[in-house]
């Protein structure tokens, strides 16, 4: 598998995929204009890393998400269900929300995915004070 | 026409409060570029991290929603007047921030939008979120809409979502949103 990299823009985060590590990492903020299709090769990557998962593999995730916008909340849910089927089906996945402790409004958007999710292991975690 | 006075126009907006306005054709790069002006703004104002999220989450959710309303006329011959209609405005009244934006749309989507945003109104903070979470689960438009928008400035607003919706002619009315933090 091919590792994925997607830079940063002021709509959209900073994805990295390390195929060999098997970790996800998501770090910006995300508003662009058609999340669905920003978010599709996301999907394509996380599925073909689900399918070809061998028995004791984990598979680690890192949201970094300050601020997103309602149509990216849907498409990151809909990120999440996957990631929580297959760990509902015996896999190892943990997923770490990194948010602002100033920023209320990323908490309570970690906090309402954790709500949502019943089988991966989901950790929130708070980021270290900015200078 | 009027002669343009910019000292009247600058006089008014200042009057009113408004800190930043845009009035035209709304592109995402604008969207973007205005946003990153209102954070800016915001944290020079030394606002809390969490009312100045509040504030950008519900600019971006107006613009956004007032972009893909207009853009699902752009084909259409008879819609260039609702093409330019988009208005978004960020004011400061009494430390209070209002988002508010408008546009023109058709006659025939006002029932649909005014029966929603007056179930809204209905709702308290607890159901709010009760129907953030099931709307959630709902699949996007194809227009790349969620109807998450409203229920999310419904549940940060600090009072009901205030709209106005003013006909124009046969075929349009102006319809305004107003959400106060």
């Amino acid at each position: 598998m091919e590792d994925l990299i997607i830079e940063a823009t002021r709509s959209s985060p900073e994805i990295r995929f390390d195929a060999a590590a098997r970790c996800l990492m998501l770090r910006g903020e995300s508003y662009p204009e058609n999340a669905a299709a920003f978010y599709a090769p996301v999907f394509a990557w996380v599925q073909a890393l689900l399918d070809a998962l061998q028995p004791g593999e984990s598979v680690e995730v890192e949201l970094e998400i300050g601020y997103l916008n309602s149509s990216s909340t849907k498409v990151i849910l809909n990120l999440l269900d996957l990631l929580d089927l297959a760990a509902r089906n015996g896999a190892s996945i943990r997923v770490t929300w990194r948010y602002d402790p100033q920023n209320e409004t990323a908490l309570e958007c970690g906090e309402d995915f954790s709500e949502e999710l019943t089988a991966v292991e989901f950790r929130l975690v708070e980021l270290e004070a900015r200078p | 026409m009027d002669k343009l006075d910019l000292v009247q126009l600058q006089r008014q907006l200042s009057h009113q409060g408004i800190l930043m306005s845009f009035s035209g054709p709304f592109s995402h790069s604008i969207i973007e570029e205005l946003g990153h002006a209102v954070k800016n703004y915001l944290e020079d104002a030394s606002l809390a991290r969490s009312s100045l999220m509040d504030v950008f989450a519900i600019y971006i959710e107006q613009a956004q929603n007032v972009r893909n309303y207009i853009k699902r006329w752009e084909q259409h011959p008879d819609h260039a007047q609702l093409r330019h209609s988009g208005i978004v405005v960020i004011a400061h009244d009494d430390g209070r921030y209002i988002v508010s934006s408008g546009n023109l749309i058709d006659r025939a989507d006002a029932p649909g939008l005014v029966a929603h945003l007056e179930h809204l109104s209905g709702l308290d903070k607890a159901e709010l979120k009760a129907l953030q979470r099931r709307q959630m689960r709902e699949p996007l438009t194809a227009a790349g809409g969620g109807g998450l928008g409203l229920i999310e400035m419904a549940r940060k607003s600090s009072g009901p979502l205030l709209y106005t919706l003013t006909d124009i002619d046969d075929r349009f009315a102006f319809f305004s949103l107003s959400v106060t933090i």
